[in-house]
């Protein structure tokens, strides 16, 4: 469980809070809402790369998890090969090389990469690139996965094949997902619940739990098709 | 075809050049003492060679030195730079004022420092100091541009200074090391040219005090053959430079490809 309490972020002024949440453990949670609102913050803020002005972040058992950061660009180290960008994280925590690399492997492969092992990133298409970010978000199997706009940049047909198989990887992994998008049907989509943050400073305005009967073929069903309805008019309401 | 068109087009216009030059100072029979025809300048260039290939020998390798020792100086000093805030600011300041002081003005103090039996360690200490500069702000910039993104990544995963600077912040900046070094290396030669000026004759050998000599003796084509030396001194350690660059940036970097 990963809990918000009465969350507030200020720099020179309030960006985000107050905000109290409760994510439970092994959950497909997405963020939407306008530019400044604090979505990319809220982000940072539960992965510790920045501190609440005030309130309190608790983990499980109060320990950090071991964690994966996605971008919106893929932040890959252009002068590594995809094995050493996706070995980085295990680099950096000093795990066992052998180890490390089989992991790494691994995880290349299982992002559908297997062969493009000492390909450097800029030898590879957008959508190859994203999937190493992923791969090296993943590597440490940690238990939480932050993504930050991950798939904007990508064209439709690359975007639809990331978005499935990071569903497939949250289904297969038992992690906790928390994925920030502007992307209303995509996060209906992909997630079980739906926060809406409004114009900064943010603060959830709804917390949508997705009515999901069916996996394949929900897009086309009248439950997505109502529910992105619902979010679209709540970030209308708000000027967006 | 524009590959071997950027190669040949630029050859041929030297040579016509040449021929035009040969042809205007042989025409109007200008006298050797004001300007020699190419056909002279390459006659003096074989009948000096020994006294001009080792002049051009001497001016290589203070070049060569200085450039190592700027560059190498340069990099730590934008390393430490990284590391504290308060060093980059008590130093920066110290690093421009040499960059702005014009060799010519300091030389000779540092002649008198170093002494004349010691010219060729003073030509050397002013050529570092031209050198100097550009590795240094050039290397500074890199560090300074990693993207935040990055830095929160390595921050993610707890990254230490050490971690940081190595694995991202110095790989990072090598592009722009890279490109300060090929502007440090002709201001390399640069500063050794004008240093052996300023040293004057009888205290060094370099390729400017074969200059100078010629054009105490109104030698005139063996100037421009100690001239036509410097420039392909000039030009080498230029595609030296580049050449590294190519081969350390090689698949990772666009500019490799440039």
């Amino acid at each position: 469980m990963l809990t918000f309490k009465d969350i507030v972020k200020s720099y020179e002024e309030d960006v985000l809070g107050p905000i109290s949440i409760d994510i439970k453990n092994k959950s497909f949670v997405s963020i939407i809402g306008p530019s400044g609102s604090g979505k990319s913050t809220f982000l940072r803020l539960a992965s510790g790369l920045i501190k609440q002005s005030s309130g309190l972040i608790g983990y499980n058992d109060n320990l950090k998890p071991k964690m994966g950061f996605v971008f919106q660009d893929s932040n890959l180290l252009p002068w590594r090969t995809v094995l050493d960008n996706v070995l980085l994280p295990l680099e950096l925590t000093k795990e066992d090389k052998s180890k490390s690399i089989e992991k790494s492997l691994k995880w290349i492969s299982r992002v559908g990469l297997g062969g493009k092992e000492d390909s450097f990133p800029n030898e590879l298409s957008g959508g190859q690139k994203m999937r190493v970010s992923i791969a090296r978000a993943m590597v440490q199997e940690g238990s939480l996965l932050l993504l930050d706009e991950p798939f904007s940049a990508l064209d439709e047909v690359t975007r639809r094949r990331l978005e499935d198989d990071l569903l497939e990887i949250w289904k297969t992994n038992n992690i906790t997902i928390l994925f920030v998008t502007h992307s209303v049907t995509q996060a209906v989509y992909l997630s079980e619940r739906v926060l809406v943050m409004s114009s900064g400073p943010g603060v959830i305005i709804e917390d949508l739990l997705i009515n999901k009967k069916i996996d394949v073929g929900f897009e086309g069903t009248h439950e997505f098709l109502s529910q992105v309805k619902h979010l679209t008019d709540i970030l209308r309401n708000e000027g967006i | 075809m524009y590959r071997y068109l950027s190669f040949i087009a630029p050859l041929l216009t030297f040579l016509v050049l040449l021929i035009f030059w040969e042809f205007l100072v042989n025409y109007n029979k200008v006298p050797l003492y004001i300007l020699p025809a190419p056909s002279d300048i390459f006659l003096s260039l074989i009948v000096n060679y020994k006294d001009l290939f080792s002049s051009a020998f001497i001016t290589l390798r203070i070049t060569l030195f200085a450039f190592s020792i700027a560059s190498s100086l340069a990099i730590l000093l934008a390393i430490l730079f990284s590391q504290s805030r308060l060093i980059e600011l008590s130093l920066y300041p110290i690093a421009v004022i040499f960059q702005v002081t014009p060799v010519v003005a300091i030389a000779p103090l540092i002649l008198i420092w170093v002494g004349f039996d010691n010219a060729e360690y003073a030509i050397l200490i002013l050529a570092t100091i031209v050198a100097f500069f550009p590795v240094l702000a050039n290397t500074n910039l890199g560090i300074k541009s990693v993207n935040e993104n990055l830095h929160e990544l390595f921050s993610l995963y707890g990254a230490g200074r050490y971690q940081r600077l190595v694995k991202l912040q110095i790989p990072f900046a090598l592009p722009f090391i890279l490109t300060g070094m090929k502007t440090s290396i002709g201001l390399s030669l640069i500063g050794t040219v004008v240093a052996e000026f300023v040293a004057g004759s009888g205290t060094s050998t370099g390729l400017a005090w074969r200059i100078i000599e010629a054009g105490n003796r109104l030698d005139i084509a063996k100037l421009f053959a100690a001239l036509i030396l410097l420039v392909i001194l000039g030009i080498f350690l230029f595609l030296l430079i580049s050449y590294i660059e190519k081969i350390v940036l090689k698949r990772w970097h666009d500019s490799s490809n440039i």
